[in-house]
């Protein structure tokens, strides 16, 4: 039987892959849509109320929050200390254009040097626990350094009012303003998104999902789990990081509102209101997220937080797969097939009626031999 | 299989003279095992030897420390004394992951699978473990139908009979089937030694069989097995050799029809849970 087995697997394989285009094909129409929607964004946003640098700051937190995605999303580790790492890199990039010199390229690598080695010492401390217990060391991790900036590291940090600086960011030559930095960091966030996209469907990717579904099954399959967490970990502490470092080439200014554990929850609340584990979500949540704080806030004044408050409450009740469940979920009533995919919610009940559906009923496999 | 078992030396105070000589074909050595809890003793000084290629069950009341010593074998608790050597070497205070590496696989009491993953992919991680080890950074891999460890894994879901459900979520499997699907991926593993933790609880008669007739398969190709068990059925069609543990001791060993007529497994079991 052995060999005959595999033919009927190979087979469905196959036929699967006929009725979609080739996969390279497919893959290469995403990231075209997604660069397009992107570098488009300065237009269609001024369009709706606006404005061009509200597009590159949507973009910044949209690659902290894509990175975000890859240790809460796929990896199941909720940190509330990514502030870390998105103020760290602040700080060092505001440093290097201080005292060193403009460069945009070498203040990114001098940053990703840094955070790297930082989530490295913060992954060994914190990674021994998971759960609230994680979330809560991360915590305490982060708000060590916002309070360390604010007292013996004032020097540098310039405390609360800031670091400010002269220096005009300049990457090969080409002067960081207006939409300049737009393109730099559009360009860095369509990167960090094919980057995301091909960690999920790797073999790596399907080690950090098995990490969420059930560690110890995994660590009793013979893999190094905690390796594993630990790379999680410091990838989206490395996104955190390069978004953190832009924020500094966008605005040459540091506040110390940046290490601050506010900052960790807005990247949390913008995944959890765009969608965990799907990547495009974070990013729509990172936009709507500061549409709502820079543009409707005008028209509706202090209260948008806690309208803000509101819209997450009853995301998190009446759409726990955020808005791209819910546009999932306008597909699905409109009576457009939407691709069969896993739910990214536990109890979505749309897996059991399609396989139920199906031809492949687990009754029908009960009558083999 | 049959003659293995035949030419076995005999259990009791006879074993540790016949030890030595059986060293090479020795496939897992526990020697002198004891844990407790908080003072109450769980397993103590447990000698047991499993033969390569052979199906070795233990068997016993509720509460009998069987799960225990499965546990101590795999690095999930580690015994308060004693020695246990596989493969010709020793196991205790290793890592859990690095044990598992060594050659050993686990089907759980409650199937321990990866819910929301496609069954083709619960296996594949298996795939993965064996071929790569315990860690390997590979983001530049895709999976995709085609790659050969998702091909392993198709072929691993067609042995145990789910070969025609690879894309479905492992959580809507019903019990039966989420134990067969962990038993493709210990079987993605090719471990030497396969522990299974009653394999059969809580399945029909018919899924019973089936996993008996699946487990005899699977034996065809030499691999070794510990089976801990409460069905006598499952226990006396499958294995050539069977310890019974009561309150944490061994108190008989021997060859399935031995083990039967044993006065004293009899009290065992007629004075702790009855079957």
């Amino acid at each position: 039987m052995t060999a005959q087995a595999e033919q009927p697997a190979g087979a469905a394989a196959g036929g699967q892959r006929r009725r979609l285009p080739a996969p390279s094909l497919r893959e290469a129409g995403i990231i075209a849509l997604f660069a397009l929607i992107v570098f488009t964004l300065p237009w269609w946003l001024t369009a709706i109320g606006g404005y061009e640098a509200l597009a590159t700051k949507i973009a910044i937190w949209a690659i902290f929050a894509l990175g975000f995605d890859i240790l809460l999303g796929f990896t199941g580790y909720l940190s509330f200390g990514h502030a870390a790492f998105f103020g760290v890199a602040a700080y060092t990039t505001g440093l290097m254009f201080k005292h060193v010199s403009g460069d945009v390229v070498l203040a990114l690598l001098v940053s990703i040097v840094v955070i790297a080695v930082l989530a490295a010492v913060l992954g060994v401390l914190t990674l021994r626990r998971a759960g609230i217990y994680f979330a809560i060391l991360t915590l305490a991790f982060a708000q060590m350094f916002h309070a360390a900036a604010l007292s013996i590291f004032q020097e540098w940090t310039g405390g609360d009012n800031g670091l400010t600086m002269s220096t005009k960011p300049a990457l090969f030559g080409l002067p960081m303003q207006g939409l300049n930095v737009f393109y730099v960091v559009a360009v860095l966030l369509v990167i960090g998104f094919v980057a995301a996209r091909q960690i999920k469907r790797s073999s790596l990717g399907l080690m950090l999902r098995a990490i969420k579904e059930n560690s110890m099954r995994l660590q009793y399959t013979g893999v190094n789990v905690w390796r594993y967490k630990m790379i999680a970990y410091m990838i989206s502490a490395m996104y955190a990081g390069v978004a953190g470092s832009l924020m500094v080439v966008y605005e040459p200014y540091v506040a110390t509102k940046f290490l601050h554990w506010s900052t960790s929850g807005e990247v949390v609340i913008m995944s959890v209101i765009g969608g965990v584990n799907t990547l495009i979500g974070p990013m729509i949540g990172a936009g709507f997220m500061l549409y709502f704080e820079n543009v409707v806030q005008a028209f509706i004044g202090e209260k948008w937080k806690l309208i803000l408050g509101l819209i997450f409450v009853l995301i998190v009740v009446f759409l726990p797969g955020g808005f791209v469940d819910g546009f999932n979920r306008i597909r699905r009533a409109l009576g457009i097939r939407t691709k069969p995919r896993r739910p990214n919610v536990p109890d979505a009940p749309e897996t059991m009626s399609r396989y139920h559906d199906s031809k492949n009923t687990p009754a029908q496999t009960g009558s083999d031999n | 299989m049959a003659s293995q078992a035949a030419t076995r030396t005999e259990p009791g105070p006879a074993a540790a003279a016949g030890r030595a000589a059986e060293m090479g074909e020795t496939l897992l050595d526990v020697q002198g095992v004891s844990k407790s809890f908080a003072g109450l003793k769980a397993l103590s000084d447990i000698n047991l030897q499993v033969k390569r290629g052979s199906i070795h069950a233990i068997i016993g009341p509720n509460g009998a420390g069987k799960s225990t010593l499965l546990n101590c074998l795999i690095g999930l608790l580690r015994p308060d004394e004693g020695s246990v050597t596989f493969d010709g070497r020793p196991l205790v205070g290793m890592q859990p992951h690095k044990i598992i590496q060594r050659g050993i696989a686990r089907v759980f009491q409650t199937p321990q699978i990866f819910p929301a993953l496609s069954l083709q992919e619960n296996v594949a991680i298996a795939a993965l473990a064996k071929r790569d080890g315990q860690f390997a950074l590979t983001p530049h891999e895709s999976l995709r139908p085609g790659h050969p460890m998702m091909k392993e894994a198709a072929y691993q879901l067609e042995r145990v009979g789910l070969g025609d459900m690879l894309d479905m979520a492992a959580q809507n499997l019903s019990r039966g089937d989420k134990r067969r699907l962990e038993m493709a991926i210990c079987l993605a593993a090719h471990p030497k030694l396969l522990l299974l933790d009653e394999p059969t609880a809580g399945m029909s008669r018919h899924d019973t069989n089936r996993t008996i007739d699946l487990l005899q398969k699977i034996s065809e190709t030499g691999m070794t097995k510990i089976v801990i068990e409460h069905d006598m059925h499952v226990v006396f069609s499958l294995a050539e050799r069977v310890t019974v543990l009561h309150q944490g001791t061994i108190i008989a060993d021997g060859k399935p029809e031995q083990v039967r007529g044993d006065p004293k497994v009899e009290e065992a079991y007629l004075g702790g849970a009855h079957e």
